[in-house]
């Protein structure tokens, strides 16, 4: 079913009432940014869906920094989270959701700590109506907007918004809140196709104009150039911060950290880690990428091969933000460009071979 | 799961034997009975410090105590070789996959393996003791870099090697005074004339540093085993134990559920295999 806003109301009434009784997740928007912010409820003067994403991946809500896991000799670990529900999801993140459910769900052992936070979040994704120079997700086979994995997606255009319920759950909230709304019409999802489709439209040529276009091999290209010396290249400008991978909405890896608590017990937390750290892969026998290129490299190889050959797509959805945290300005479009470049793959459907 | 999949249960170091010079092994008893099958391993954590995996040494059939042989080679397990019997551990497992032991049956069976990385083929070899009946013929080859380095000495010459259906060398790279036994790398006596074997069939079962095991199984193969009959354990950095936190992947696998123990046909496709 999908519902447009009823005449005599407004998209705020029906974003309060989904937030009553809820922790709020919204966006704010800040230096020219977004900020993905809590608050107690939907506060129409401050908070928006955004044109875009923001800043903070929306699985830093789900797979926090830091967990608390407990003392090593009593469970003491942090609760459960009240029950929350998040505005102004944008489609990158959203997907990138399938990565770490594949991560912490679907395997013989479900993180708890995640199957929980998921539980309890609802997901409130909106179509990108703008998008960040750094955007490029037409180019890794996504698009500015969310056709699964939301509870509920909003699209605003100029005629009108379309509510759209994508879980049982999302349409039991938009049920509820029937009062504010009536079937979305014929025009109205009309213009909301246009809109997407032109959105769409002005994302593929944001990226073309880095030389990236749909459906470009990006697995083939960086397996072609696996010896290359790209690399190399621009692992020469890599601090080793560990920004790309913190603030990438697939990246999942994390360290299970051992320290002295507050009551000065020995306790455990999980916190996020990242391949670019010297030694993340180390071993008694030493470390087996010792060179920061080689590092550079393998984080490429889990986005663009691993994670299409366990789960048949990549782990990047073309957010750009870890071009925009980059502190040595390595740009993943340049390095796709480049990869692909010298592998010389064409676009799948024309391709030689 | 629960979340005590991410926290061991307290155990307890009840008796720590010098192997080497930076080899020791500790004789641990887990509060609730770890059963574990030849090749797993397990987590083990000094409190407060860290955790790292290691492979049981002792016999997979004892579930309610367990060695670990442990090289003196990091922060985690320079604490552990300063910890006395009595000090207070913690056990995460057991983890991975164990050697395919039921495949091994009717067959013939080499161990091939260097310096530490005896450590989880003794706990085969102490499983395949057990049930020697089931085994064609057991063949140890075992080999380190000086005869002080070479772990589990005594068991192998005078325990192992009075097993009639047991067929065990050792070789050093570098003998001493009183070392009268082969000098070489582990391959050198896995030769036509230090080895007879039947390639055919036979399973080989490997663990020790990448150098010794890149080229054990160019021997291995060259000698006429298959590749799907050779089996490695692989090491990397499994941190988590249950395939999430990234730290052990190789290629398209992780080596903590995938493995650690492989088959060479599994993944010898892999140009990085012996990167490290």
């Amino acid at each position: 079913m999908k519902w447009a806003i009823a005449d005599e109301h407004s998209l705020d009434e029906v974003l309060s009432a989904l937030a009553e009784n809820r922790v709020v997740y919204a966006l704010v928007q800040e230096d020219g940014q977004y900020r993905l912010v809590r608050a107690e409820a939907w506060d129409p003067d401050r908070h928006t869906l955004g044109a875009y994403r923001p800043v903070e991946p929306l699985k830093s809500l789900l797979f926090r920094p830091r967990e608390y896991l407990g003392a090593w000799t009593g469970p003491a670990a942090d609760d459960p989270p009240a029950e929350r529900i998040v505005f102004g999801v944008k489609n990158c993140d959203l997907s990138a959701l399938e990565i770490h459910d594949q991560v912490f769900l679907n395997q013989d052992l479900q993180d708890p700590n995640y199957a929980a936070a998921r539980e309890r979040t609802i997901l409130v994704s909106c179509d990108c109506t703008g998008f960040r120079d750094v955007c490029f997700c037409p180019a890794i086979g996504e698009q500015p907007y969310a056709t699964k994995g939301f509870d509920i997606n909003i699209s605003s255009t100029p005629q009108g918004t379309v509510l759209e319920s994508g879980t049982d759950r999302g349409a039991g909230l938009l049920e509820a809140a029937e009062r504010f709304l009536k079937p979305a019409g014929e025009d109205l999802l009309q213009a909301r196709e246009a809109q997407r489709a032109e959105m769409y439209d002005k994302l593929v040529d944001n990226a073309a104009a880095c030389g990236l276009t749909p459906r470009m091999d990006m697995q083939r290209a960086v397996e072609d150039t696996f010896e290359s010396d790209l690399w190399e290249d621009f692992a020469a400008d890599c601090v080793e911060c560990g920004a790309c991978n913190f603030i990438c909405c697939t990246c999942h890896c994390f360290q299970l950290a051992d320290g002295i608590d507050a009551h000065c017990n020995p306790a455990r937390c999980k916190q996020w880690d990242s391949c670019l750290f010297p030694n993340f892969a180390r071993t008694a026998g030493g470390d087996p990428r010792p060179r920061r290129a080689q590092r550079l490299r393998n984080r490429f190889d889990k986005k663009f091969i691993f994670f299409p050959q366990v789960l048949g797509r990549y782990a990047c959805d073309g957010c750009g933000r870890c071009t925009e945290a980059c502190i040595g300005k390595i740009d993943i479009r340049a390095v796709l460009k480049r990869a692909v470049d010298e592998s010389g793959v064409l676009h799948a459907g024309s391709s030689d071979d | 799961m629960n979340l005590a999949s991410y926290m061991p249960v307290p155990a307890t170091i009840e008796r720590v034997e010098d192997e080497t010079p930076t080899i020791r092994t500790f004789t641990i008893r887990p509060r609730d009975p770890v059963a574990f099958q030849a090749g797993q391993f397990v987590e083990l954590l000094v409190p407060g410090v860290g955790e790292a995996p290691f492979t049981p040494s002792s016999s997979p059939s004892i579930a309610e105590r367990m060695d670990i042989t442990i090289m003196r080679v990091g922060r985690v397990t320079d604490r552990l070789h300063d910890m006395p019997p009595g000090s207070e551990v913690g056990i995460r497992g057991p983890l991975g996959r164990p050697y395919p032991i039921d495949e091994f049956r009717g067959r013939e069976i080499l161990i091939a393996g260097g310096g530490c990385g005896v450590g989880p083929l003794r706990a085969l070899l102490l499983a395949l003791i057990e049930d020697l009946d089931s085994y064609e013929r057991v063949i140890v080859r075992y080999g380190a870099r000086t005869p002080d380095d070479l772990v589990f000495r005594d068991a192998a010459q005078q325990g192992w090697g009075r097993i009639d259906a047991l067929d065990v060398l050792m070789t050093v790279d570098v003998g001493d005074p009183e070392w009268d036994g082969h000098v070489g790398v582990l391959p050198t006596i896995l030769t036509e004339e230090h080895l007879d074997c039947h390639p055919d069939d036979g399973v080989a079962v490997m663990c020790g540093p990448p150098l010794m095991m890149r080229f054990t199984v160019e021997k291995l193969l060259e000698r006429g085993y298959r590749p799907e009959n050779i089996f490695l354990s692989l090491e990397r950095n499994m941190s988590c134990g249950i395939g999430k936190c990234g730290h052990c992947r190789l290629g398209r696998y992780y080596v903590c559920k995938d493995g650690p123990v492989f088959s060479y046909e599994d993944i010898q496709s892999n140009p990085r295999l012996w990167e490290d």
